[in-house]
């Protein structure tokens, strides 16, 4: 098992490499040059004079190759440089931005975790009963409804309507429903429906039939051998669920005045603080290789079938 | 313990992780935002919300620390009031030498930091040594261009002597950044503040009391402040970037006051009206919203054509009907509401045939069965660029490409990043701009200043005006002169002349908007852009 991590860990710097590379092709290809993106910023007028001292400052004058070298290096060391805004040491920012995405991210988890497995296998336990149609009726709205508009919609009635609820921000467990809920619903729309599909189509097989004859109970089927098996489709969706929300749930920290990553990377766009863009593509990089090995290692530990070669053993 | 039940302790264990970080994440004490409004009984407090973290607070850099808190902590020598009036503040008085080049201010006494410590020419000086060490960073601001030598005479008296004469001195030291004074337990150790400031410490009458990045900022009353104490104990303002959230923020009674330009929608600002459970107010014109006729362009240099497109779209209802009468149309560039521009100017109306009519004069005719007219073969049409995330100019850009369409011009809408859309201003890659002056109390010297100096782009939109050799000496005399009357005079020629030549054509004046809750009195929009409204607010009863 260690050494399937670490050959995989290995196979991640070629994938890192290609985004930095891609990412410094982008912010070359632009067509606002990262000098003036800084002045800008800082709000200083680009006189000539400034700007050629900045781009002498920033290695803007050395050759291309020299200049990703450069980017190379300081990345190894999770140096991202200062953010053009602040003047801050980027890596620190984002540091103390992480722990409020992380918290929304695993909340939002959790809760589309236990409210979906249970849904989604009473609906394929009682198909076309009403729980089905309800768990359908909660996917659709669900996947169709675009996020800051359920997130609007639930701060209008249970913060301005009920006043239960925080409108915005973050301190207490009371901040964290309504941005929870916002996140959780799509994927409980998600889950619900993959998870269902999964049972109906486990409940078809023949070791289903087996263990029946056998006289084993059916919640005892359900758990022990259906439920192990239907949530394999549901362990890998959640795997790049969770490095999309780890990547800043740009959209819900926005409305909900989340403190958060992905509210910090908005900025910087809008503001072309380019160190700030470096540092949050190689951080969404390394976020979803991670994720991808996690998936694959809870799949190697609930399915002793598939070695660590990554094939299943006939 | 078998497979099974091992399986089945790591899940629980899994799960019990998961539940305690989540209690814990969640676990965490009340920000004091969410309590402001109700905090100490006696205590007078209000809430507003800003779409940006407050920032590093410090007096000499620019972005991000934002311009209203800044002047909450920090203060100028010289305080620009409505109408354009300079009236003491740090300095309580000033005497300018006859060649115009040596400025004494005699430095208020008494005034101390919030920390306790002395305001003297002294720190005046220090201060004036940390902005211009950073030169170059600071070099959009005319005074910094003319500043030669600073000394403190004594303990009260500051004198600053300039390269040349330079009448807006003054006006450039009441900006909020970067003349404002930090005290001495603020600076590093090297004094230079361009890299970072140990702690805000002004003489202003706020000073931050509690921060948290992203979340909320408290001010409280300074005790040290020389000026008539403001009535508040405490402001706290919460950072909301959505303006929805904002709105909605504010109808729950989470905030007392929303204030600011552009921070809600004009729809939600008008929605907020309609209630009448809140006091809206707009504030007097702080900035004119322009549109660019690059006469660098062929087409665009002669004067009929100008003319031509300026008679031929209706201002009036484009600018009612995009911004629901919440910004005010505007005849002429600059408002009268600044120094010097109070000048008779013959607005250039709404009149369709006359448009047709100059055109033809010109020469671009309607070819038969055509809809764009045509003069040696060119069509007319002009590209028009747009910030593609201002919904205002986007619809101020559709209006008008369907209004002149009708004349026979065509116009073909690119809508851009802002920072691109600068860059094309400023490399003069354009046919047609939006552009807006820079408010009090910048103007009206920074808008002749850009009439004439290059590079930022209006300079090089003028330089196929036949005069503009002429404008450019004015502006130069209008910046150089100590006559009062002669200036006076100059203003009155240079926006005379920039009226009749229709390279920069007024479209509405901005205005700033408010929202508060009815309890609060005395609400008043500072004279100066980006100062803060906190100064007289109270809470009735």
């Amino acid at each position: 098992m260690i050494s399937y991590i670490g050959k995989r860990m290995v196979a991640v710097i070629p994938i890192v490499l290609f985004a930095t590379l891609v990412t410094f092709a982008l912010i070359h290809i632009s067509p606002v040059d990262p000098a003036e993106a800084y002045l800008t910023a800082a709000h200083i007028y680009p006189t000539p004079e400034i700007l050629e001292q900045k781009r002498h400052e920033f290695g803007l004058d050395q050759p291309l190759l020299t200049q990703y070298m450069h980017t190379l290096q300081r990345i190894s060391r999770l140096d991202f440089g200062a953010s053009y805004l602040t003047n801050k040491p980027v890596w620190d920012e984002v540091k103390a931005r992480l722990p409020a995405t992380v918290e929304l991210a695993l909340s939002s988890m959790s809760l589309s975790i236990v409210v979906s497995i249970p849904l989604g296998v009473l609906a394929a336990m009682r198909k076309n009963g009403w729980i089905d149609i309800l768990s359908r009726g909660i996917s659709y709205f669900g996947a169709s409804i675009p996020q800051f508009w359920l997130g609007y919609l639930l701060i209008f009635f249970f913060s301005v309507r009920l006043d239960w609820l925080p409108v915005e921000g973050r301190g207490t467990w009371q901040h964290l429903v309504l941005p929870t809920l916002t996140l959780s619903l799509v994927l409980i729309a998600l889950y619900t429906r993959l998870l269902r599909s999964s049972v109906l189509e486990q409940l078809q097989e023949t070791y289903v039939q087996y263990a029946r004859t056998r006289g084993i109970r059916e919640r005892m089927i359900m758990l022990r051998h259906i439920l192990k098996m239907a949530i394999t489709p549901l362990i890998t969706s959640m795997g790049m669920n969770l490095g999309k929300l780890l990547t800043g749930t740009i959209i819900v920290e926005q409305v909900f005045s989340w403190p958060g990553f992905g509210r910090y990377f908005v900025e910087a766009i809008f503001n072309r603080d380019i160190p700030v863009i470096q540092c949050y593509v190689f951080l969404a990089a390394c976020l979803f290789i991670v994720c991808n090995l996690l998936v694959d290692l809870v799949h190697l530990y609930m399915d002793p079938r598939i070695s660590s070669k990554g094939r299943a053993e006939q | 313990m078998s497979v099974r039940h091992r399986k089945t302790a790591t899940f629980m264990l899994v799960t019990l992780l998961l539940l305690s970080v989540i209690l814990g994440c969640a676990k965490q004490e009340n920000t004091p935002a969410s309590t402001s409004t109700n905090g100490a009984a006696n205590e007078k407090s209000i809430t507003l919300s800003w779409p940006r973290d407050i920032g590093t607070m410090n007096p000499h850099v620019y972005n991000p620390s934002q311009l209203f808190a800044q002047s909450m902590i920090y203060e100028p020598l010289v305080s620009y009031k409505q109408g354009g009036k300079l009236e003491p503040a740090l300095a309580e008085s000033w005497t300018i030498s006859k060649d115009g080049k040596t400025y004494t201010f005699k430095l208020r006494k008494g005034v101390k930091f919030s920390d306790g410590t002395l305001f003297n020419a002294a720190i005046v000086k220090k201060n004036f040594d940390a902005i211009m060490k950073n030169e170059k960073t600071h070099s959009w601001l005319g005074i910094v261009g003319v500043l030669d030598k600073t000394e403190a005479v004594d303990d009260s008296t500051f004198r600053m002597t300039l390269k040349e004469p330079y009448y807006p001195v003054i006006q450039d030291l009441s900006v909020v950044r970067p003349f404002r004074f930090l005290g001495e337990a603020g600076f590093p150790d090297d004094g230079d503040t361009s890299k970072g400031i140990k702690k805000p410490v002004g003489t202003g009458p706020w000073m931050l009391d509690e921060y948290k990045q992203d979340e909320y900022a408290t001010f409280k009353r300074n005790p040290n402040y020389w000026g008539t104490a403001p009535k508040m104990d405490k402001i706290t303002v919460k950072i909301i970037p959505d303006g929805e959230t904002r709105v909605m923020a504010f109808e729950k009674g989470d905030l007392d006051l929303i204030y600011g330009e552009g921070v809600i929608s004009l729809d939600a600002f008008k929605q907020l009206r309609d209630t009448n459970q809140y006091v809206t107010t707009l504030s007097e014109p702080v900035g004119t919203r322009s549109l660019l006729l690059n006469s660098s362009n062929p087409k665009l240099a002669d004067l009929r054509v100008r003319l031509a497109l300026q008679h031929g779209f209706n201002k009036q209802a484009m600018v009612e009907g995009v911004t629901s009468g919440l910004e005010e149309t505007a005849d002429t560039v600059l408002s009268k509401n600044y120094p010097y521009t109070n000048v008779d100017l013959q607005p250039i109306g709404y009149d369709v045939e006359k448009s047709k009519a100059l055109l033809d004069e010109a020469g671009w005719k309607l070819p038969a069965g055509g809809t764009v007219r045509e003069k040696d073969g060119q069509q007319l049409d002009f590209e028009l660029i747009f910030d593609k995330t201002d919904p205002i100019q986007k619809a101020m850009a559709e209006t008008i490409q369907a209004e002149w369409g009708e004349l026979g011009v065509k116009v073909n809408l690119t809508g851009l990043e802002l920072t691109v859309q600068i860059k094309r201003l400023r490399s003069n890659q354009f046919d047609l701009y939006f552009w807006y002056n820079y408010g009090a109390p910048y103007d009206p010297h920074s808008f002749i200043n850009v009439i004439a100096k290059k590079s930022f782009g209006i300079s090089e939109v003028l330089s196929a005006l036949p005069m503009k050799k002429d404008l450019d000496q004015q502006v130069h005399e209008a910046l150089s002169s100590t006559d009062e009357t002669k200036r006076q005079e100059l203003y009155a020629s240079i926006l005379k002349t920039l009226q009749k030549q229709s390279a920069i054509v007024p479209i509405s004046y901005i205005k700033k908007t408010a929202v508060y809750q009815k309890k609060i009195t005395n609400f008043v929009f500072p004279a100066n852009r980006d100062e803060n409204p906190f100064e007289g607010i109270e809470i009735g009863k």
